[in-house]
């Protein structure tokens, strides 16, 4: 057996994995997710968006009164009736899931920013830059159980400035078991 | 291969499954979902052609052996995860669900890796009869 062949094969293997993953798709192209803790905020974050925007989903400001801001941590968790409460005062949705899956069903008005996706980067910066308020809540969401993506999207959304990340901890599968309305397609 | 391919096919989805697993740094996890899927598919490919055998077998060996201790040490603290072995999509399956899955995914990768064991005896090279 011969070490140089096994240093081959997986040189080899680099590459391909490489070159494949370069010129896949955007949705099956890899994001660079990088460690699960939290990040400094404030030197490489955006500059601050418009002077004098504010929230313009309605009824946000109710909302804001009841969960109020966070700076010091990235996401508070929610159940479902507080993420029903906020999706009836238009508060915006974020789907942490694969793109396929928010498809097939997803909550209605939530946006899709699948954080293993090779996009999440530009989707969040994109939002940032729409000048909201970032004391104004965010409902984050993914597969409920042990699925930790919506927690990684809030630490994204945290570390550009968002400063009220609510993460509905039951997810998805907890919105259908409790019967509320659900929207397919590719469009909130 | 088997293997291999849905992985190729969707490293997002794998990058997760290795999330899962809470074994990897986040700045491997990545590395690993581009590279694991294709020393699989390379090694296949060498397996099946007869070309470096002993050392694609070892390479399987290595990663099995990763892949035991990776589902062992998972189902030893009660992590129940999706292996991510041939199918890198969410399952949707139950805690209990998964953790029998992990036990049978161990014996399974036993298994292969008695395989491997056997087909590295099998290729060892002969000794010389004349050097004693």
């Amino acid at each position: 057996m011969r070490v140089t062949r096994i240093l081959i094969l997986v040189v080899l293997a680099v590459l391909c994995g490489a070159v494949s993953n370069l010129t896949a798709s955007r949705e099956r192209r890899l994001a660079w997710v990088g460690g699960y803790t939290l990040a400094p905020r404030g030197a490489a974050a955006p500059a601050p968006g418009p002077a004098g925007v504010t929230a313009t989903t309605p009824g946000s400001a109710s909302a804001v009164t009841t969960f109020s801001p966070h700076p010091d941590k990235a996401w508070v968790e929610i159940d479902g009736d507080a993420a029903a409460q906020l999706h009836r005062q238009g508060v915006l949705f974020l789907d942490a899931r694969r793109s396929s899956v928010y498809k097939d069903g997803h909550i209605p008005g939530a946006r899709s920013f699948p954080v293993w996706e090779s996009d999440i980067d530009a989707r969040v910066k994109a939002l940032f830059e729409e000048g909201r308020d970032q004391r104004a809540p965010i409902v984050v969401y993914c597969s409920g159980g042990d699925c930790e993506d919506s927690h990684m999207l809030s630490e994204k959304l945290y570390f550009v400035g968002f400063d009220n990340s609510l993460v509905y901890k039951g997810g998805f599968p907890d919105w259908q078991k409790r019967g509320l309305p659900v929207s397919k397609g590719d469009q909130p | 291969m088997a293997a291999a391919i849905p992985k190729i096919l969707d490293p997002p989805a794998f990058a997760h499954m290795i999330y899962n697993y809470k074994l990897a740094p986040g700045w491997a996890i990545n590395a690993l979902a581009i590279t694991l899927p294709w020393v699989e598919l390379l090694a296949g490919l060498a397996l099946i052609l007869g070309v470096w055998k002993r050392e694609a077998a070892a390479l399987i060996g290595l990663m099995l052996l990763a892949f035991i201790a990776a589902v062992g040490i998972n189902l030893a603290r009660g992590h129940a995860i999706d292996c991510g072995c041939f199918d890198v999509r969410d399952a949707g399956k139950t805690e209990a669900q998964r953790l029998a899955d992990m036990r049978w995914v161990i014996a399974r990768d036993v298994g292969m890796l008695l395989m491997v064991a056997q087909l590295l005896s099998a290729t060892r090279p002969s000794q010389s009869r004349y050097n004693i």
